[in-house]
């Protein structure tokens, strides 16, 4: 079996997309490609000082410096053993907020809301929106004001550092950050009733799993030394990859993650979801209003969820600016001498969970772990553009996926902000199972045969795999076989090609290959296949697997296969034995 | 001219009185140096402070500044970032400095950025003591003749103030009670004490009479080339410099209705970029050359025409050259001397 | 009459997005930035980009995928004026910093294991200049708000960009701070172009040199230097690497020489 190191990611986003392709009626195949190169940051930040790195590794990502710069800053001074003064603490808080504001800000307003009122971009919507264009743009500047003020510059600012800051803000400075934040209220209480009351379409809506930092002390917050989901678990620091177990998928250089085998997601709907019943004052009204049990499985919430976190952040500034006053005589810096340790940083990003992790040795990096939220969301996005292009053509709405799927990528705000103007609709060329099968047949799967005798069609998989044996073909089973034989432990690493019938709405005789996961994401489509196997596979099994599905005409009694489903089983035939 | 008598504990209640006439700066300590800033708590302000970072010509002619807004119609000069201003605490050599850019920027070419500023500001000079980089007393720029509206001479006990101008006295006569006329013999018996023990403390000497023909005898020696390996380019030596004065412009220009900015800033001949002409030819492409530039002009080419080197003994090149590059080092070398320099370790580097 | 308005577009390759987001970041200055030019391509902050003739285009970015080669080479023939924007595009980045192929194939496997990529063929990152003729380079990480801005105003006026040549030190002495080579913090100022406004010695941080080296950076002097305050070799060259990108390539082979 391949073994793929783990310990190494180069970045995510920049330039991405999203592609669905379309065989009839169904689905055949989702990818959300990143684009960008390989940087191997990972790689690049070993053998350099604890200093340095926190000076490189924030430019992964432009838009979450900042996250970038607390996450490292937190993990080093974990390895390094540095306590620093809470006058530093209260700062970098108040520097994450600008991050968040400015951020969120831009999100929801530049960048999902000309979807929702139907404009190409923000500049555009401005003609029927100029006040909430000119007052969103006066909020994000505030933020970045934040952040300038506090790092050094807007992007990839400097002065944080091991240790605390380079140089503190003044006082006037902080006073004025304070009063400046006050003056916002009256527009982020508007912000929040847009984003929350706005109508978001009901197509994708799945339950879903969901992870963020634990801040501790029964308060919401940004950052924490506990993972919590939404399952009530908890993951302590050191054992995140307990959560992320990362993987590669061959579109793109950018890792995966799954939980225990499954999609999960982070970011704002999940912070909202796991911490909500903890927010208070005024934030903590608002959720009271709005939340609802969509908001706990429809993505397009992440868009409400900003708005809710805009105005725990609005909220959070004064009491961050006061709290800091009242701290004048802490040093900027404490100084540290350690040069070997190993230490994790959680932070959450204005899009979710952000882990940095190094390990120091004689005062050089020696191993470095960098888990981006949109590199942990990836799964989770292809999961839900699958659902909604799937639901959407179920429905004859087959326009409408572009634009849907746009839309949920957006709504995950992922680095890749851009990569969401990429949506694209593929339209399978004919026969297109064909040229999959063939390519699939180089990587020698075992076949499984998949059905019930005494429903029609149903047995068609069995059928299938019947013939296939007779006809010379190795490695074929039914499914009845595989656990006398010990079939999946035995072919570990090769990939399952499962023959069966599936209702994909089409014609009968309809002949599709989908990936496995198709049918962990949509019971519809194998009622047979789901419970037993997702315990037995490991995710990157079922990332490498198949279904080989034919439409049946009926699975009402009797032994006869229909006409279409035999012509669709010769035909098959005729591709597998050549 | 009159010599006054100010009580140490009468120096606040002057500067207050004073302070309400024109924005009064003075040097405060930034980190462990000091630097000239605009005071409103007096007791910021560095009584004992060695040379600044940056000497007071940046009050005159700041780092970077804005000369006019152009449109396509026309152009109208800037001179918002002036104000009126009082400088306290310079110290002799920094007046020398000011007297020597007065004699560039106010004779043959009126610089109006610079006589403006010049005009407005008055300069209450300060006597301070020698560290072991301080050589104004070889440059005779440790005593001040002229170029302060007052100079205080700080002693033990109290201090001596000479009136330079008569913006000077009018600024006495806002508190006249605060002084005394009259200096008692001990006032000055001590005065002429306190002068040769200053005189004494100095512990860096350089012959500048020597160095005008060393310069000449030594245009192609080796040592130039040894300078240029190890320059960093980095400009600090002409920016911390009180008498170089060189400016470059560049046209900012903005979208919309906002009309375009003329920036000027300072500009440093040890940049290849100086001597850089339309074509891309450049007349000084080496560092050695743009370097030996520099030293002709402050060592000698300055004494051929005004009488005297266009160096005032400030020690802001000793302290700021990070390879030791400066009028010492480099006056050794002219002297023949083989210098304890980081310049002469990487030559010697070099050629191991 | 009213002047035609130039044709730009803004593309990113490799990097951070930092200088695609510094432009979104001009907030009120956005609009004009609009108004003033036709923006034909922009993909971080708006959908409908098209892909024809173009006055100027500014890339961010290094090239680091065959894919972003064709569209690099493909963006240099449509159009008049290539502006290379931020470090990446200028000297290839934080990612250029594996100075030898071999080097780089070596940790691309580290990462990626044999995983044969479907999607495009990854390459060892490059500025862009390695691929194609650049006319002007604004450097920066990410570049400055302010120069960006003169420089965007400048080209629509029909005029070349106009930018400091010289290192950071001079900005750093403009703000009047002490110098940290000489309190032995090594600093790399005086490698570093400027324009950054000394932001990192203004807040008693060293330079890391993210702007990338200027044209006469004295990188023997400042290495040994730094030899000379006690730095440890190996440290030095990985700090002067950073972002140097693979400019300072020639620089570290020289060494090598120099160590057989």
């Amino acid at each position: 079996m391949k073994t793929i190191s783990i310990d190494h990611l180069a970045r995510v986003e920049g330039n991405g997309g999203i592609s669905a392709t379309i065989d009839g009626r169904v689905v055949t195949e989702v990818k959300f490609t990143v684009n960008e190169g390989p940087r191997l940051i990972e790689r690049l930040t070993v053998g350099k000082t604890p200093e340095e790195d926190v000076s490189i590794a924030p430019r992964i990502c432009a838009i979450c410096t900042l996250s970038h710069k607390n996450a490292v800053l937190r993990a080093m001074e974990n390895a390094l053993g540095v306590k620093v003064p809470a006058k530093v603490t209260l700062l970098r808080e108040l520097m994450h907020m600008g991050e968040f504001i400015e951020s969120h800000s831009l999100h929801v307003f530049y960048l999902a809301l000309p979807d929702y009122v139907d404009f190409p971009n923000a500049i555009a919507m401005a003609s029927k929106f100029p006040f909430e264009v000119k007052i969103a743009l006066e909020m994000k500047q505030f933020g970045n004001h934040i952040m300038k003020v506090l790092s050094g510059r807007y992007i990839h600012g400097e002065n944080p550092v091991i240790g605390g800051f380079g140089k503190y803000p003044s006082r006037d400075e902080l006073i004025w950050i304070k009063n400046r934040a006050v003056q916002f209220m009256p527009f982020v209480f508007r912000t929040v009733d847009l984003f929350c009351g706005l109508e978001y379409p009901t197509i994708p809506e799945e339950e879903t799993v969901y992870a963020c930092c634990e801040p501790g002390d029964g308060k919401y917050g940004l950052w924490g030394d506990e993972i919590i989901l939404s399952t009530g678990e908890k993951i302590a620091r050191d054992d995140y990859k307990r959560l992320t177990n990362e993987f590669f998928v061959p579109h793109s250089f950018c890792k995966r993650s799954r939980y225990k085998g499954n999609t999960y997601s982070v970011g704002a709907l999940a912070r909202v979801n796991v911490l909500g019943e903890r927010l208070e004052d005024e934030a903590g009204k608002m959720f009271k209003k709005y939340f609802n049990a969509r908001w706990k499985k429809n993505p397009l919430y992440h868009n409400a969820a900003q708005a809710l976190e805009i105005l725990y952040a609005f909220e959070r500034i004064p009491e961050l600016a006061d709290e800091v006053l009242r701290h004048p005589e802490d040093p900027a810096l404490v100084p540290y001498k350690s040069k070997n340790g190993k230490g994790t940083g959680l932070v959450e990003a204005p899009r979710g969970l952000l882990i940095h992790h190094y390990e120091i040795t004689d005062g050089v990096v020696a191993n470095v772990d960098i888990i981006t939220p949109t590199a942990q969301n990836a799964e989770e996005i292809e999961r839900y553009c699958y659902i909604a292009a799937q639901k959407l053509l179920d429905e004859g709405q087959e326009d409408k996926i572009r634009d849907r799927m746009d839309l949920v990528v957006r709504a995950f705000d992922p680095c890749i902000s851009c990569s969401v103007h990429m949506a694209e609709v593929k339209k399978a060329p004919a026969q297109d199972w064909k040229t999959k099968l063939a390519r699939l047949l180089k990587a020698n799967p075992v076949f499984i045969g998949v059905g019930k005798e005494g429903r029609s069609d149903d047995r068609a998989g069995l059928e299938l795999a019947l013939e296939m044996r007779k006809a010379g073909v190795k490695d074929v089973y039914l499914e009845t076989e595989l656990d006398e034989g010990h079939i999946l432990e035995r072919f570990s690493g090769r990939p399952l090609l499962f023959l069966d019938i599936a209702n994909m709405g089409e014609k009968p005789g309809k002949i599709a290959l989908l990936p496995l996961q198709h049918v962990f994401w949509n019971s519809v489509l194998s009622h047979r296949l789901l419970p037993g196997l997702s315990n037995k596979l490991t995710y990157e099994e079922v990332r490498r697997s198949f279904i080989l599905a034919i439409q049946p005409k009926s699975v009402e009694g009797g032994d006869e296969l229909s006409l279409p489903v035999r012509q669709a089983i010769d035909q098959i035939l005729r591709e597998t034995i050549g | 001219m009159r010599i006054l008598k100010l009580q140490k504990n009468c120096l606040f209640p002057f500067l207050e009185a004073i302070s309400k006439e024109a924005e009064l700066w003075a040097p405060v300590a930034k980190g462990d140096k000091f630097a000239f800033d605009r005071v409103a708590d007096f007791s910021r302000i560095a009584m004992n402070a060695t040379r600044t970072i940056i000497p007071a010509k940046k009050i005159m002619v700041p780092a970077n500044f804005n000369m006019f807004h152009f449109t396509e119609k026309g152009y109208k000069e800037d001179l918002s970032h002036v104000t009126d201003r009082i400088l306290f605490g310079v110290h002799a050599c920094d007046i020398h400095g000011l007297l020597t850019l007065d004699k560039i920027f106010t004779q043959v070419y009126p610089d109006p950025y610079y006589l403006e500023p010049r005009k407005r500001t008055m300069i209450l000079g300060l006597s301070c003591w020698p560290d072991e980089h301080c050589f104004c007393k070889s440059t005779h720029t440790h005593i001040v003749e002229e170029g302060y509206d007052l100079f205080f001479t700080n002693l033990e006990s109290c201090f001596l103030v000479w009136i330079g101008s008569s913006r000077g006295d009018d600024l006495i006569r806002l508190v006249p009670d605060l002084f005394d006329e009259n200096l008692t013999e001990k006032d000055i018996k001590t005065y002429i004490q306190w002068q040769a023990e200053r005189d004494n403390a100095f512990k860096t000497e350089i012959q500048f009479v020597r160095l005008p023909d060393l310069m000449e005898l030594n245009y192609r020696a080796p040592f130039w080339e040894e300078l240029g390996a190890a320059c960093l380019a980095c400009g600090s030596c002409t920016m911390v410099c009180p008498t170089c004065n060189c400016y470059n412009v560049m046209d900012k220009q903005f979208l919309g209705e906002k009309p375009g900015q003329r920036i000027r800033h300072w500009d440093s001949c040890t940049l290849p970029e100086y001597s850089e002409v339309a074509g891309g030819e450049n007349f000084r492409e080496k560092k050695f050359q743009r370097l030996k530039l520099w030293y002709t002009h402050k060592l000698q080419a300055y004494v051929s025409k005004y009488g005297k080197p266009s160096c005032v003994g400030c020690g802001r090149c000793l302290v700021t050259c990070p390879v030791q590059i400066n009028v010492k080092t480099v006056a050794a070398a002219l002297e023949g001397q083989e210098p304890e320099a980081f310049w002469k370790n990487l030559a010697k580097e070099a050629t191991r | 009459m009213e002047k035609e308005k130039l044709k730009i577009g803004i593309y990113e390759l490799t990097g951070c997005a930092g200088d695609a987001l510094l432009i979104v970041d001009c907030e009120e200055e956005l609009m004009n930035i609009f108004k003033a030019a036709d923006i034909e391509s922009f993909l971080m902050a708006k959908s409908d980009n098209r892909n024809g003739e173009l006055d100027v285009a500014l890339v961010e970015g290094s090239v680091s995928t065959e894919k972003e080669k064709e569209e690099l080479l493909d963006i240099r023939r449509r159009s008049k004026v290539v502006v290379a924007i931020g470090n990446c595009a200028c000297v290839g980045g934080i990612q250029a910093a594996f100075l030898d192929k071999k080097d780089w194939e070596k940790n691309f496997k580290k990462v990626y294991g044999t995983i044969a990529f479907t999607h495009t063929k990854p390459a060892q990152s490059k500025p862009i200049d390695a691929y194609i003729r650049v006319d002007h380079y604004l450097p920066g990480c990410p570049i400055g708000k302010e120069q960006f801005l003169s420089t965007f105003a400048r080209m629509v006026g029909g005029n070349p960009p106009e930018l400091y040549r010289f290192p950071v030190c001079v900005e750093c002495k403009w703000h009047e701070n002490d110098c940290l080579l000489n309190k032995d913090i090594p600093c790399l100022g005086p490698l570093t172009l400027a324009g950054c406004g000394s932001v990192c010695p203004d807040h008693n941080i060293p330079c890391f040199g993210c702007w990338g080296p200027t044209e006469e950076a004295n990188l023997t002097s400042e290495y040994h230097l730094l030899l000379d305050k006690g730095f440890d070799l190996e440290m030095i060259k990985k700090r002067m690497a950073n972002y140097s990108g693979t400019r300072i390539a020639e620089f570290f082979a020289q060494f090598r020489k120099e160590k057989r």
